[in-house]
């Protein structure tokens, strides 16, 4: 009895740590924040009422995953609609700034800013595939297990996808280091 | 010392950390060796650090925190919940434990005469196309060609799949009013292998038609109908309206959200007069 309490407990405690990497997918899959923030809730009552929660040490966060993008093309079912194209707030994570001079953290804004804006503008399946590859530190295997694909499909994608960001940052980043200068 | 091009080939497989063993050290010593190599892993590693850097992109905002923590927290009182409710309920466990018993000769018969039945189960092909026209629909799933001609595509196909795909254009030759529309066509994966995806589009609303081999995938499950000697299994998954059937070597599935069955699919293939017999079994009776 208690065990199961406990349990409940610490998946809820080992959950909530992916709450950020859930957020930034959502906000890739749904591309609006209040569809994303629906999202995550629905993603977690999901994975919180779910019969059996994996280890929580092992494969919690892509099982996480899964649950969000089976969640997200249900709701696409439903709507029978394509996503919407909003703007997303370009405000960054707080960073530890006390410990940085106002140049280097205007820099790194910039960087991430431009990173940022660069995977929002990606077609829809290179961006998911970028976030879950660069950003959230996926394996191939995983991936494929979130994306129901082969793993082969995962590096060619993965591939094209790097290299039509390349091109996006290469052209941003020449003209950004035009205005710095 | 390996070749620049083989390591060049690998490189992204080391760079994501997905070499083990002697092929990572195959890799690492070509590196330390190969002056260009190097110079390009260098700029491989310093624009996946660019992006990489970037992480997290974006925070949860605490609003959204503070309601995903209360949902975790309201499923910890249900858990909570459950063995008192297990103990007050314990005397009419018992209660039907004791009918279980009594009922158990006749369950044991009722088990035993559904079993000769078989069960009616949706074919992973089924869902499989079901997905891809979802998916399709998504953005996620581009045509890797776009054409409204069947024999462009037919010919597309040729030598991209182990089967022959061809599309017959009965609006084309009977003269008819256009009733459809031929998008284009993809590849998809199906049990390790290439189906072909082909897009249709009727009064704005899509069509998928997802074409393999018989020896890859059997129609099976769901409700079967006879129609001019052959057998469509009809499911209806998510909303979606799936026909499969199999004829002379190919598995097809089409899949559409019209009416009724989605007989009227169909018509992508057979418009003319001469087919109504086989549309019409597909009807609801």
């Amino acid at each position: 009895m208690m065990d199961g309490l406990v349990e409940m407990v610490e998946f809820g405690q080992a959950a909530l740590e992916h709450i950020d990497a859930l957020y930034g997918y959502a906000l890739a899959l749904t591309r609006n924040m209040t569809e994303a923030e629906d999202l995550v809730q629905d993603t977690y009552l999901r994975a919180a009422s779910a019969a059996h929660h994996p280890d929580i040490n092992g494969n919690l966060k892509s099982w996480l995953f899964v649950i969000m993008r089976n969640a997200w093309l249900n709701e696409v079912r439903h709507k029978n609609s394509g996503p919407k194209f909003v703007d997303l707030d370009t405000s960054g994570p707080p960073v530890d700034q006390l410990q940085e001079t106002p140049h280097v953290v205007y820099l790194r804004k910039l960087e991430r800013e431009q990173v940022q804006q660069a995977i929002e503008s990606l077609p829809d399946a290179y961006r998911e595939i970028i976030v879950l590859r660069d950003i959230e530190g996926f394996t191939y295997q995983e991936i494929a297990t979130v994306l129901d694909c082969p793993a082969g499909t995962v590096m060619s994608r993965l591939g094209r996808a790097r290299g039509k960001l390349r091109k996006l940052l290469s052209t941003w980043q020449t003209k950004s280091h035009a205005k710095v200068v | 010392m390996q070749k620049c091009e083989d390591i060049r080939g690998r490189l992204t497989l080391y760079l994501d950390d997905e070499l083990q063993g002697e092929e990572r050290g195959m890799v690492e010593a070509h590196l330390s060796d190969c002056e260009s190599c190097a110079a390009l892993f260098a700029r491989e590693l310093n624009f996946l650090n660019a992006i990489r850097k970037g992480a997290p992109l974006h925070v949860a905002p605490p609003e959204l925190r503070l309601k995903v923590e209360k949902i975790l927290r309201q499923e910890h009182v249900v858990e909570k919940s459950r063995p008192r409710r297990a103990s007050r309920m314990s005397w009419l466990v018992a209660a039907a434990a004791v009918l279980l018993l009594l009922a158990l000769p006749f369950l044991v018969w009722r088990v035993v005469k559904q079993s000769s039945v078989p069960a009616v189960k949706t074919s992973s092909f089924a869902l499989k196309a079901a997905d891809t026209h979802l998916r399709h629909m998504r953005g996620q799933l581009p045509l890797e060609m776009e054409s409204e001609s069947p024999q462009q595509i037919s010919s597309w196909f040729l030598n991209k799949v182990n089967f022959s795909v061809k599309l017959p254009n009965y609006q084309e030759s009977s003269g008819q009013e256009k009733l459809y529309t031929l998008e284009g066509a993809r590849l998809v994966n199906y049990q390790s292998d290439y189906a072909a995806y082909v897009a249709y589009r009727m009064k704005d609303r899509p069509i998928s038609l997802v074409i393999t081999s018989d020896s890859v995938a059997r129609p099976s499950g769901g409700e079967e109908i006879q129609a001019r000697g052959l057998t469509f299994h009809y499911n209806a998954i998510d909303g979606l309206k799936v026909l499969t059937w199999s004829d002379r070597g190919l598995t097809y599935a089409l899949v559409s959200d019209l009416e009724e069955r989605g007989q009227q699919s169909c018509i992508v293939c057979h418009e003319g007069t001469k087919d109504r017999d086989l549309l019409e079994p597909l009807k609801p009776h």
